[in-house]
């Protein structure tokens, strides 16, 4: 097989969340504690996870948006992490983002063609006089008319507006692209043609996408690979069918079960089984064994002393003491 | 059964900077007591104004309703007066709203805000009010309701704060509890979590449910009957089940359409095919024209959506608002986006 095209190694984010009083300890919030994975050309890695379980921040410290406390993030041959400042700007024309609020990651007083002019002028990619004609091409690209170039982000719907993220994240030609919940913003007729879009543009130009979601159903459809996250831990890393035919860890399986299907019907009397109690634990005082255990339906006394670490089981790598079948 | 809410003709209007626009027309519900009613839509489609107009709370102005009743358990509260409304609502309507955190008062403990809800409906002691917030808080699943009645808001988590407003719209005994969209702002296992409360609750007190959302997951999970809305009218409406497996209105199979499947069955090594595509964007309510407001973004769309609005009426087993209920297009003459 050949090499991947990110692979990340122990990644660790921490956050200084300052001292309890003058005299106190300073304090520091563990996000993201030793994170794996390894990202292969033209395929969709998935990072799953309820909000604050560091999915976010995982990926922006993985291309180094984010400060990193520690590991290595292997791309595409650089050591990402150890890279001088302007090696590092050299590499970010292949890295680029597509964020969750196509409201905010716009500036509004920009026209839009120039936003997505931008990043071409930024990183100096193709000769200046090109770069209008390539700008026409990424409008194109992504289902928007050129004659729109010259309007601003508030004369757009939420779906056009994530259509000009998205050619602005193509305009230099990334290699990898993180798409942090792409479309929990929008309404699902718009979900659906951004993530058609995104799936065609991948196939076009071979594409890697680091995506990161909490809606399964979205992953499933997207996603070739997927790390699902609990409280800054991978806690299962399978590829689609394995995950989810197969879900290994219960938090997995809570995650199936809690999300919305057609299938669950009230007239038939659904019932959910297994369902957690409670939300997710403080980041800031991380029990001493599994992360999962306070919520977990089948933990035991291993489970609150002993932390499990990530191990192979099947086509799946879990970290549990007592995985499902 | 006579109906406990139940909509008639109903029609709303608002004055914008485009003049007067109609966000609702020829509303027409029954909610049955006991039931749960889904209203579902994209954003824009008059669901949540839908549900203000039921307490009386279309924001008055800009907004008027101009024609059609609104009756409550028999009762026409179409112009009822403030001290009726508000007697009624927290007392025998309730409301849960998207986002617990800006719909609690953040300087008051959530137990003195539950009271005061009690305290305002019910003629008894504060003292009693204070032991039925602690029962509330238990019902609703909040551990140790004795020590969190005394939590501000900002103590507690997002789930926990909808559990509070739902102790809140449950402490007079509602017959009828509103949900707008109630689970937007959570995560899925909370989500699963307030669900899985509010049908315990429905089990419990008999109260008839409407639940607000764009997600057609929740309404299969949820409800008995639904009303699909698109631009300020319902277009298809009928026993959930039958809309679910039997959708006849081509918007609501484009909704339905669109959510990636989740589960077993699609835990193929293939690639899953594409998803289903509405076209385009809802239309501004003001650029409505005199055809189906739908027929822009409609593949089956010819000269006679354009140019007439379909009514709602019975067709093919349950009422729809389409000229062609039920029809598919023809294999290859799909339009591509």
């Amino acid at each position: 097989m050949s090499d991947p095209l990110l692979s990340v190694r122990d990644l660790e984010v921490s956050f200084d969340v300052g001292r309890k009083g003058i005299f106190g300890k300073p304090r520091l919030l563990r996000a993201v504690r030793g994170i794996d994975f390894d990202l292969m050309q033209g395929r969709t890695l998935g990072l799953v996870g309820e909000s604050g379980s560091g999915k976010t921040t995982t990926a922006m410290a993985a291309i180094r948006l984010a400060q990193s406390s520690g590991g290595s993030v292997m791309f595409d041959g650089h050591d990402l992490l150890g890279l001088p400042e302007a090696e590092m700007r050299a590499q970010r024309q292949h890295l680029q983002v597509i964020f969750q609020d196509p409201y905010s990651s716009l500036n509004p007083r920009n026209r839009v063609g120039a936003i997505v002019r931008e990043p071409l002028d930024l990183m100096n990619v193709g000769d200046p006089g090109g770069r209008g004609q390539r700008v026409q091409e990424l409008f194109a690209l992504v289902g928007l008319r050129p004659d729109q170039m010259t309007l601003f982000p508030h004369q757009f719907s939420g779906g056009q507006r994530q259509r000009i993220s998205i050619a602005r994240a193509l305009a230099t030609n990334p290699r990898l692209i993180v798409c942090d919940e792409p479309v929990s913003a929008l309404d699902v007729a718009i979900q659906a043609q951004i993530l058609n879009l995104l799936r065609r543009l991948q196939d076009e130009f071979g594409l890697s996408y680091l995506f990161i979601s909490h809606d399964l159903g979205v992953v499933q459809f997207i996603c070739d690979d997927i790390a699902v996250m609990y409280l800054g831990e991978v806690v299962e890393y399978a590829d689609r069918p394995t995950l989810f035919s197969k879900p290994r860890h219960p938090y997995t399986a809570v995650l199936l079960e809690a999300a919305p299907s057609l299938k669950r019907r009230k007239s038939s009397g659904y019932h959910r089984e297994g369902m957690v109690k409670g939300d997710l634990p403080s980041p800031m005082n991380l029990p001493k064994g599994c992360a999962f255990a306070s919520r977990c339906p089948f933990a035991q006394d291993r489970c609150r002393a002993e932390a499990p670490a990530l191990r192979d089981i099947g086509n799946s790598r879990v970290a549990c003491h007592f995985p499902l079948d | 059964m006579t109906p406990l809410m139940s909509l008639r003709d109903l029609r709303v209007e608002f004055d914008t900077r485009h003049g007067r626009v109609t966000a609702l027309s020829s509303i027409s519900l029954d909610v049955r007591p006991g039931e749960t009613l889904g209203i579902v839509g994209e954003s824009g489609c008059g669901k949540s104004i839908t549900a203000l107009a039921m307490m009386g709370l279309v924001p008055n102005p800009p907004g008027h309703v101009t024609d059609g009743r609104i009756e409550f358990n028999g009762e026409d509260i179409t112009n009822a007066p403030a001290k009726r409304l508000r007697q009624l609502r927290g007392g025998d309507i309730a409301m849960i709203f998207q986002e617990p955190m800006t719909s609690l008062n953040p300087v008051f403990t959530v137990g003195d805000q539950i009271a005061e809800s009690i305290l305002l409906h019910q003629n008894i002691s504060r003292a009693n009010a204070e032991m039925q917030v602690v029962e509330l808080l238990d019902t609703v699943g909040i551990p140790e309701p004795e020590a969190r009645s005394k939590s501000y808001p900002h103590q507690l988590s997002g789930g926990m704060r909808q559990r509070v407003m739902i102790a809140m719209a449950i402490s007079c005994r509602p017959k009828l509890l509103i949900a707008d969209e109630p689970t937007t702002a959570l995560d899925v296992t909370v989500q699963a979590q307030i669900f899985d409360l509010m049908r315990d609750i429905q089990a419990k007190f008999g109260v008839a449910i409407v639940l607000i959302t764009h997600d057609m997951g929740a309404i299969a999970e949820m409800t008995d009957r639904v009303a699909v809305m698109y631009a300020g009218r319902i277009i298809e409406q009928g026993d959930s089940d039958k809309i679910l497996d039997n959708p006849l209105h081509p918007y609501t199979r484009g909704l339905i359409g669109c959510i990636p499947v989740l589960g077993r069955e699609a835990a193929s090594t293939d690639r899953l095919p594409p998803l289903a595509e509405i076209p385009g964007v809802v239309p501004p309510l003001h650029l409505l024209g005199e055809g189906c407001a739908f027929a822009e973004r409609c593949a089956l769309a010819d000269a006679t959506c354009r140019s007439m609005r379909p009514p709602l009426e019975d067709k093919k087993g349950h009422p729809v608002a389409c000229h062609h209920p039920g029809e598919v297009l023809a294999p290859g003459a799909e339009v591509s986006v």
